[in-house]
């Protein structure tokens, strides 16, 4: 395994994504704003598995959680499950273009979200209304414009 | 965990503070170059206002002391002194699903969980936890929230839940023959301890009363604009004494 170099990059972009969270929104869009930390996530798992796995997404969960003031470690879950599947097919997803890969990011994010609720209902907390699901398509839609960004900062920077 | 949260609460506050400048920079920019005859007409409506509202106070007082008094005869209820904290919205907690907003005072300044938070019109929710220097409100429409509520023309006690629409308020559980209408104001009737009694909550807008159905579905909106305005106050009880109930 080669050498990491220049790995802060991976670490600042989560926390830019984090921080993305923070942007005041109307109470009523807030379902609408795309998951911008969830998808570095995932870009930086398919371009370099070796180096983000699933003590990434585990401790951007908890991130997240301190963020929302929802109970510590509800997001992680999802995020740890998505990761996994992710790191078992990244060969595969990495080869698909634009819109299956956006697809494949949804179902991913379906996945992410859908393991959140289950932990909410079973806590007892309400969960997202339907009208979620637009927002999880929102965050799709950015799917692509996230992964240039990332791949050219990738490039520019020398991540490995 | 709390404590983690506790001290996440004044982190994420502060990085909100650093993202925000700009546009607090700009709004006091604005607010510098109103006109100086603006700011005049302004003092002088507010004096004016101050004016009314002290002399209002004036008469509370008497009110106050005098409601004391008959109650201490009654020997039923304790006596409660309201004390308000100002305090400013500055976040609205990113999770959709519910109704959270982060205000700018914390325990360094008396906020403490359980508190009521109320609008300029009427209750809009409570403290449910506190950092040093802010502290998460959740809002009375929050799905997860159900007060404790009184008609004030009726007297009928009743529960108001959130459901997580903004501007709405539900009552079930109501027996179809409640004597409650349309425009009938909602209070908070203090059972529970939690809220103290008189302050308004909503103003109920729908009652339907379905044939063979055992409750009334009542909806209600509520008084204060939950999702406008930034000034709020954290309502501080100290309890003065204690009669036997």
């Amino acid at each position: 395994m080669e050498r990491a170099s220049a790995s802060w990059v991976i670490y600042l972009s989560l926390v830019c994504g984090l921080l993305f969270m923070l942007l005041p929104f109307p109470l009523e869009w807030r379902i609408f704003r795309p998951d911008i930390a969830t998808l570095t996530l995932f870009y930086w798992v398919l371009a370099l598995p070796q180096r983000v796995g699933v003590t990434t997404a585990f401790f951007l969960g908890l991130g997240q959680d301190l963020i929302e003031g929802s109970p510590v470690g509800l997001s992680s879950l999802g995020l740890m499950i998505s990761v996994l599947v992710l790191l078992s097919n990244y060969q595969r997803i990495r080869q698909f273009d634009g819109v299956q890969q956006s697809l494949m990011i949804l179902v991913l994010l379906m996945l992410t979200s859908g393991a959140e609720q289950w932990l909410r209902n079973g806590m007892g907390m309400p969960g997202l209304p339907w009208l979620g699901l637009v927002g999880l398509s929102c965050s799709t839609v950015c799917w692509l414009a996230v992964r240039e960004i990332l791949r050219s900062l990738r490039r520019y920077y020398e991540v490995t | 965990m709390v404590g983690l949260q506790k001290a996440a609460i004044d982190g994420v506050a502060l990085t909100t503070g650093v993202i925000l400048a700009p546009v607090e920079a700009w709004d006091r920019m604005v607010a510098a170059m109103n006109s100086r005859s603006d700011l005049q007409e302004e003092v002088l409506r507010l004096q004016q206002e101050n004016r009314v509202l002290k002399g209002q106070s004036q008469r509370l007082a008497a009110l106050l002391s005098e409601n004391a008094r008959y109650k201490a005869l009654l020997r039923s209820a304790q006596l409660i002194d309201d004390e308000l904290i100002a305090a400013q919205i500055i976040a609205v907690s990113p999770d959709p699903s519910r109704h959270i907003v982060v205000v700018d005072k914390g325990t360094l300044d008396g906020v403490r969980e359980g508190q009521p938070m109320l609008g300029e019109e009427g209750l809009m929710g409570q403290i449910i936890l506190s950092g040093e220097r802010t502290s998460r409100a959740v809002l009375i429409t929050d799905s997860a929230h159900a007060l404790p509520v009184q008609v004030n023309r009726s007297g009928l006690r009743a529960i108001a839940e959130g459901n997580g629409a903004i501007d709405r308020l539900l009552i079930r559980h109501l027996p179809a023959k409640s004597d409650i209408r349309v425009g009938d104001l909602l209070v908070t009737s203090g059972l529970g301890g939690r809220f103290p009694n008189g302050y308004p909550v909503a103003r109920v807008t729908e009652v339907v009363i379905s044939e063979g159905e055992a409750f009334a579905l009542v909806t209600a909106e509520p008084i204060s604009a939950l999702d406008r305005g930034r000034y709020v106050l954290v309502l501080q009880r100290t309890v003065e004494s204690e009669a036997e109930s």
